[in-house]
């Protein structure tokens, strides 16, 4: 009973800035400053389409979809094919190439971040999606080679060389064997890889000015400082990036935990 | 298994190696030359030796920006890791409370500019929830601008820090609760064991390796928090909140200083490379010592 009670004073704690931030978009400004804690006097969304349309929102989000999407590929088709070769062939070179992956787990950002920044000048990419899509593959893959290893080291060599004696050559193999086998394994991948490109802001903040091209987090940021006393507009828009977040996560719980835990406890 | 062809094993590899090694690898490289050069990102790069070191070793805004740093590193090891394991020791007593989980994991999955905007109102001296809540139970005395004060800032940054990785740690920790064999929990309650000696003297301890991982990543990843500081206060009150990340990004980006700013990279990338081996160390010779 009095866990039961601990729980929900906790959650209600938690959730409570998240539940004030819905509250408020219904309401007028004036009323946010009055009575900050009163509830709304009706459910509008108008200042949720105002934020969507008005306030670039809608543009935003597409932004952030597409870096993601073609950023996860890349890192799953990569990140397979570096751990099909390391976990399946001995060749030269391979102990010195895993430790760089390796190495790549560890690094920070901040060890390569300037240089990348002036050599991306350089290469004339700053204000594109490339911009983002590279190094967002880059960061992913150590992680994605290092678990994708773990799963395909777990498979049986039976298996491979059956496929082998059956005329398979490498490719086929890596095709038809290994990635549908790793199935699991790039969901996971897939999930923390995702998750850390849809909401990764400092090199989406040097890299990109163009407000056409902001994804989600450097975009709020510019909508905030655009509308900074528009605060029921600001909630809104608040609102609209969150919501869709929890229902993703509510649905998919389990696999994001995995995911996300996974991915941090390397 | 034998390659097909010889050259197999390069092609499966070179993708991978290719952007890895443009995006990662060579910056990195660069990025440690940059550091012995005087040179604002396009004209002439002078070389300069180890100046941007010692620059940076006398300098009070960087020296500072460590003191900061730390100071959120040890109160996020209390307000995400420590509250992370007694929220995770309250939900496996309570298992299968979906809802709840939901709650407390939600801010983590959220962009941390999202967190900031919202905790910027949360901390809004005039319609804020922090003032507001104050001043409902009448305790406006303690009402503060706490984000432009330089006594709360540092610790009002912490606390949405602690709110946002609570229930990160959370899951990591139930997870590992739910791995212990359920023998040993219910032997030790037979012998009479309440709840918190169950949580203290069985459960913490058989997750010990866990915890000790989360304390590398919360001190690792402390070094490297940049979203929010930036969003909520950039370093401010006058330089009460300014860290190593936000200083390094205003030196390059702002004033044009990419050698010091590189010296300054480089010396962060070896406190957190060192933290983590001075670490894995420490755990390689307990695990030879207590084989548990």
């Amino acid at each position: 009973m009095l866990v039961s009670a601990a729980l929900g004073l906790l959650a209600l704690f938690f959730f409570f800035p998240m539940i004030w931030m819905v509250l408020s978009s219904f309401k007028t400004n004036a009323s946010i400053f009055s009575t900050p804690f009163a509830p709304p006097t009706s459910v509008d969304f108008a200042r949720w389409s105002e934020a969507w349309e008005v306030g670039n929102i809608g543009q935003y989000a597409i932004n952030s979809t597409i870096t993601t999407l073609v950023s996860v590929t890349a890192i799953l088709l990569l990140g397979a094919g570096a751990a099909f070769a390391f976990s399946r062939y001995r060749f030269r070179g391979r102990g010195a190439f895993m430790a760089l992956f390796a190495l790549g787990l560890l690094l920070p950002l901040q060890s390569y971040f300037i240089a990348q920044s002036t050599l991306f000048t350089q290469l004339d990419i700053t204000d594109t999606r490339l911009a983002l899509i590279i190094p967002y593959t880059a960061m992913g893959l150590p992680l994605a080679v290092y678990l994708l290893k773990v799963y395909l080291d777990a498979l049986p060599e039976e298996l491979f060389d059956a496929a082998r004696i059956d005329g398979a050559g490498d490719w086929r193999v890596f095709r038809e064997l290994a990635l549908p086998l790793l199935r699991p394994g790039l969901a996971t991948v897939a999930i923390f890889s995702a998750l850390s490109a849809w909401n990764e802001f400092l090199l989406a903040l040097l890299y990109i000015q163009d407000d056409a091209l902001k994804t989600i987090p450097t975009g709020l940021l510019a909508f905030s400082t655009r509308y900074v006393t528009d605060y029921s507009l600001l909630f809104a828009a608040l609102s609209i990036v969150t919501i869709p977040m929890i229902v993703i996560y509510v649905v998919f719980n389990r696999q994001i935990v995995e995911g996300i835990t996974a991915g941090s406890v390397k | 298994m034998k390659p097909t062809r010889a050259i197999s094993p390069y092609l499966f590899l070179a993708p991978a190696l290719a952007v890895f090694g443009l995006a990662v690898l060579l910056p990195m490289v660069l990025t440690i030359g940059y550091s012995f050069t005087e040179w604002n990102g396009f004209g002439a790069m002078t070389f300069v030796g180890l100046d941007n070191y010692a620059t940076a070793i006398g300098d009070p805004t960087f020296r500072d920006s460590f003191i900061h740093v730390v100071l959120y590193i040890v109160a996020t090891l209390f307000l995400e890791v420590l509250v992370g394991l007694g929220l995770a020791g309250l939900v496996h007593m309570r298992p299968g409370r979906l809802w709840f989980r939901v709650a407390i994991f939600t801010p983590v999955m959220l962009p941390m500019v999202v967190v900031a905007v919202l905790w910027s109102f949360v901390y809004n001296p005039d319609f804020g929830l922090v003032n507001a809540g104050l001043a409902a139970v009448g305790l406006e005395e303690l009402q503060r601008v706490w984000l432009g004060d330089t006594s709360t800032a540092l610790l009002a940054v912490s606390l949405v820090s602690g709110w946002v990785f609570a229930g990160f740690y959370m899951m990591i920790f139930y997870a590992a609760f739910r791995q212990i064999p359920s023998e040993a929990v219910e032997a030790a309650r037979l012998d009479g064991a309440g709840e918190w000696a169950l949580f203290s003297r069985i459960k913490v301890p058989m997750i010990r390796s866990v915890v000790w991982v989360t304390v590398l990543l919360c001190v690792t990843g402390g070094f490297q928090g940049f979203d929010l500081f930036f969003v909520l206060t950039n370093g401010g009150p006058y330089g009460a909140t300014e860290i190593p990340t936000t200083y390094l990004v205003k030196t390059v980006f702002r004033n044009g200083d990419v050698g010091y700013g590189s010296a300054m990279a480089v010396i962060l990338t070896a406190i957190v490379l060192g933290v983590g081996l001075v670490y894995a160390r420490i755990q390689a010779r307990g695990r030879r010592v207590d084989p548990a």
